[in-house]
């Protein structure tokens, strides 16, 4: 864990989180930030004190729905998984994101 | 979509305001499973269990910061934090229940007579009248001293129709309701309005069933139609929508309904109108027949046209107009145009406005007692602010701690005091005289309801911020008697503006009780005990001409004449002390031998034709001459007797009787035969208009006789005479109506509008005495109390008893004096604005300011007096001791 990682910012991790989501199926929180430090390879650092208050968000937003389960350690976990509306919400943020960085990108290249 | 999913997280946050217990162990328990899996994760890779337990501990970070954050999200903080303040303030309310009592029953007289005096003046003073576009509407015509009111001609009102610029759509109707009867089975006399076909479009009236008149309507001999108010059509009709297009019997004559009035409708006069019938307006047929005929005259003016844009457009035709008027009278009509809103309500706003004025007073001495109550306890609360301040607590979360328990306090009396304005509204519109209130106006609506509320929301911020905004002293943490700063002008200032206030409020009561006993005492010119009045009016249709009026009453007063135990008997077509009266102008007053009176019209002068005993039954003193004799009814004799207001202008001085006279350019010279005293003919208030009297006689076909006053002076009971007065006319003509009163009666209800001013202003004043009473009494016993100690010791040092009364008062005197000097100024210029309200009553009075000062004087008095004598027999080992 060192200083040269990148903190996630708010709007991504929730697109971060659906994403894994949507991937591995439910998932507890630590799953999910496992995950997403894993897919950067380790570049990102999740910080829990906005991972949480982020997944409580999107259930209130109705993106997800939480369930307590059994994990294969046999440890009670909360499970998040994606509701239909989240799926929907996951394309349009998706999209966006790739148009978005699209722009960035030949913006940058054009001035470089 | 956005807005769908933001409404959403808003209800689940709204929803984490409750179950937190269980909600704060479920994080805790997601939390620690999280931590364990990180746990096992180190381990696999390898860890030693210490390491692995440290490293996944300080990867997480601090636990209750995530849990602090996870909760501002899972709920609403702000919201939160209000609910505990809440929680709080009622808590501390109910730890002091007399603080609490006191407070809120303060602020519910406040609010509650507030409230209840605004829904009665917020027609009046707030709003336009209730016509789509009531900005535009205008009342226009000229006025002159035969009428103060706006009118016109109805001959000239043609010609303006017909040539005006600045109006969209001009309308008339016929001034006053016309009596008419609905002549079906159980007859029914209603008031019908004459008005124009473009009467309802002007003013933008749309009937809810049927339609409005056609223009051929309006045209002479149309058939007859009508429109019926809503309240008629519920009353009579029930309700039927097939009213529209069935005939009813009006006066005896078929005449068919086209619509059904808008339950909302007002007459723009705001006179009562159960029946609109067609006006008809012939130009040449009015200046032949009827060239006088009245109209009140409305309009709608151009969109942006100002009043004095359409007075300047009218001024053409107002100056040809002007040639038909008799040059001596020309500089006494003027054209006027004013907004019909002015119109309705010009009469009776100041009347308004000081009702709204005393209790907005009240109010103010409310809310003063409240932030009086609040500070003083402040000042015992201090510790615990500058606890809460040391722990963290920013400054603006305490004031927003206290304004939440002071706003709690405005809303619990808000809440009471509505309850109290509905009860308030009932017992006024219950005393209240009819021309005072109007009932469909005055009702606890939304309106009323969103300014109690808006008042009381108000009133916990004003009277909150000023403690609120006190910073806790940090010596207050010693626990030490840090209470020195309540000592400061800020109470002492309060008390001094509700002295003043209940000062102006008291002076005003004074003067309009000393106008109610002016008025009470006034001579009324008559005497009038034991008078039983009959009024007694003929429908036209039944009695159309003069002659058939005349014998109708001839043969009344025959049979009257039989009834045992009147003293009594006399006839008139009209009586004091107020009413219509026949009248003419002075100027057309003519003196065998004189010239005319040329300086304009002089003014009006009223006439009334009475039978010989009218004099005598009414008890107004002959000052000269003699009264009519039964020898002056018959034809051939012309007698008049004169008003002494009125033999005093026309003679001034001389003898005026044998003169001979005539009123009217035709009328046949009339000899005067007396004086009589002056009566009261233009109500209790206004000075009387010179009269004069003619003999009621048998047969006269030039005037209409349609109503009689029949005077009777009797010991009998009222319900007695009544009846038999009942009886005889019924014997006459069963259909005729006979209105019975007493003259006591008919005084008394001239009286209404002023005792009804003067009962709502003394409980005003009652109240606001009472609380200001109250709250010098909680300042100077307050004082007394944080300084007992200091008392004590200076008595041990040998301070006299007197010498402390002047420590506890002396500050008391001087802001108590300030009080009052504000007061007396500000009740000067109270009464002076209301001085048009009030009855013979020279501008400054000073009997009633003085009475105001003294009694706002005892009651201080009063009210130092209980805690002043705690403080002289205090026991200097008690207070010694004391804490």
């Amino acid at each position: 864990m060192t200083a040269d990682k990148k903190d996630v910012w708010q709007g991504t991790l929730a697109l971060m989180a659906l994403k894994t989501l949507e991937m591995l199926g439910p998932l507890h929180g630590y799953g999910i930030a496992r995950r997403i430090e894993q897919t950067s390879g380790d570049l990102l650092a999740v910080n829990y004190g906005t991972l949480y208050p982020a997944l409580l968000k999107l259930e209130q937003e109705g993106y997800i729905s939480s369930e307590w389960g059994v994990s294969d350690n046999n440890r009670r976990a909360k499970y998040y998984k994606l509701t239909r509306a989240g799926r929907k919400q996951l394309e349009r943020e998706a999209r966006d994101w790739v148009q978005t960085t699209a722009i960035l990108a030949r913006f940058l290249e054009s001035s470089g | 979509m956005m807005k769908v999913t933001t409404l959403r997280a808003w209800f689940a946050r709204l929803g984490g305001l409750f179950g937190k217990e269980r909600r704060d162990r479920e994080l805790a328990e997601e939390m620690e499973s999280h931590l364990q899996m990180h746990i096992e994760d180190n381990l696999r890779a390898g860890m030693s269990p210490e390491e692995a337990r440290r490293q996944a501990l300080i990867r997480m970070g601090g636990v209750e910061q995530v849990k602090e954050t996870y909760r501002d999200r899972r709920g609403i903080p702000w919201l939160e934090s209000l609910l505990q303040d809440l929680r709080f303030g009622l808590r501390m309310l109910r730890k002091n229940p007399g603080f609490a009592a006191v407070a809120v029953i303060t602020l519910a007289l406040g609010i509650g007579g507030t409230t209840s005096v605004f829904s009665i003046v917020d027609r009046t003073l707030f709003r336009e009248p209730p016509y789509p576009n009531a900005d535009r509407l205008v009342s226009f015509g000229v006025v002159a001293p035969i009428e103060p009111r706006e009118f016109m001609l109805a001959p000239e009102y043609v010609v303006w129709r017909a040539h005006q610029t600045p109006f969209e759509a001009m309308t008339s109707m016929m001034p006053g309701g016309a009596g008419c009867d609905l002549t079906e089975q159980n007859a029914v006399h209603l008031t019908c309005a004459l008005v124009e076909p473009t009467f309802l479009p002007t003013l933008g009236v749309q009937p809810i069933l049927g339609r409005n008149f056609t223009h051929e309507q309006g045209l002479p001999h149309a058939p007859r139609v009508a429109l019926v108010s809503y309240g008629l059509w519920r009353a009579r009709f029930g309700g039927d929508p097939s009213i529209v297009g069935r005939s009813i019997s009006l006066d005896g004559q078929p005449t068919l309904v086209v619509g059904v009035l808008p339950e909302t409708f007002e007459m723009p006069t705001l006179g009562q109108a159960d029946l609109l019938i067609p006006e008809t307006l012939d130009e040449g047929a009015l200046r032949r027949d009827n060239p006088i005929t009245i109209l009140r005259t409305f309009a709608k003016l151009k969109p942006n046209v100002t009043t004095a844009q359409a007075s300047s457009a009218l001024q053409p035709l107002f100056q040809d107009s002007l040639q038909y008027v008799p040059a001596q009278f020309r500089n006494e009509v003027r054209l006027s145009v004013r907004s019909l809103r002015d119109y309705q309500t010009r009469d009776v706003r100041l009347r308004s406005w000081m009702l709204f004025g005393a209790v907005l007073a009240v109010l103010l001495v409310a809310c003063a007692n409240v932030a009086s109550l609040l500070l003083a306890r402040a000042a015992n609360r201090q510790g615990e602010m500058a606890v809460r301040a040391a722990l963290g607590a920013s400054g603006a979360r305490l004031v927003r701690q206290t304004l939440t328990e002071s706003l709690l306090l405005g809303v619990m009396g808000g809440a009471i005091g509505c309850w109290l304005a509905y009860e308030l509204v009932r017992l006024f519109t219950s005393i209240a005289p009819g021309s005072a209130v109007h009932p469909q106006q005055a009702a606890l609506n939304l309106r009323a309801v969103s300014f109690a509320a808006g008042t009381s929301l108000f009133c916990g911020f004003f009277f909150g911020l000023v403690p609120a905004l006190r910073r806790p002293a940090p010596q207050s943490l010693t626990g030490q008697d840090a209470r020195t700063t309540s000592r400061g002008p800020l109470r002492h200032a309060l008390v001094a503006s509700q002295i003043a206030v209940s000062l102006v409020l008291l002076a005003c009561t004074a003067l309009f009780l000393q106008s109610l006993w002016n008025l009470q005492r006034a001579p009324l010119g008559l005497d009038a005990e034991n008078l039983e009045i009959a009024q007694i009016t003929l429908a036209p249709y039944r009695y159309p001409q003069a002659a058939r009026q005349l014998e109708f009453f001839s043969e009344l007063e025959m049979r009257l004449r039989q009834i045992p135990g009147v003293s009594s008997l006399a006839l008139s077509d009209s009586l004091p002390p107020s009413g219509p009266m026949r009248a003419t102008i002075y100027a057309r007053i003519e003196i065998a031998g004189r010239a005319p009176f040329a300086a304009g019209t002089g003014g009006m002068v009223g006439w009334r034709a009475v039978t010989p005993e009218y004099f005598f039954a009414l008890r107004i003193p002959m000052l000269r001459g003699r009264a009519f004799t039964e020898d002056d009814r018959a034809p051939g004799h012309d007698p008049i007797i004169l008003s002494d207001s009125l033999a005093r202008r026309l003679f001034a001085g001389e003898n005026p009787l044998g003169h001979s006279l005539r009123f009217g350019l035709q009328g046949p010279w009339r000899i005067v035969v007396g004086v009589a005293a002056n009566v009261k003919n233009n109500g209790l208030e206004a000075q009387a208009d010179p009269e004069f009297y003619i003999p009621w006689k048998q047969d006269e076909a030039e005037t209409s006789y349609r109503t009689a006053y029949i005077v009777l002076r009797t010991p009998l009971s009222p319900e007695t005479i009544a009846t038999w007065v009942r009886t005889e006319v019924a014997s006459l003509d069963t259909t005729v109506p006979v209105p019975v009163a007493t003259m006591g009666q008919r005084v008394g209800k001239l009286m209404q509008v002023p005792r009804f001013n003067a009962v709502l202003l003394s409980l005003f004043a009652a109240v606001a005495v009472v609380l200001s009473a109250i709250g010098i009494y909680g300042v100077v016993g307050f004082l007394v109390n944080e300084r007992t100690r200091e008392i004590g010791i200076r008595m041990a040092l040998g301070a006299t008893p007197r010498a402390v009364l002047a420590l506890v008062l002396g500050s008391m005197i001087a802001w108590t004096t300030a009080g009052a000097l504000a007061g007396v100024l500000g009740g000067w210029f109270a009464s002076r604005l209301l001085r048009s309200l009030v009855f013979q009553i020279r501008a400054h009075d000073l009997w009633a300011i003085g009475a105001a000062v003294a009694l706002q004087f005892v009651t201080v008095l009063l009210a130092c007096w209980i805690p002043a004598r705690r403080a002289m027999r205090v026991d200097p080992m008690v207070a010694l001791r004391y804490e």
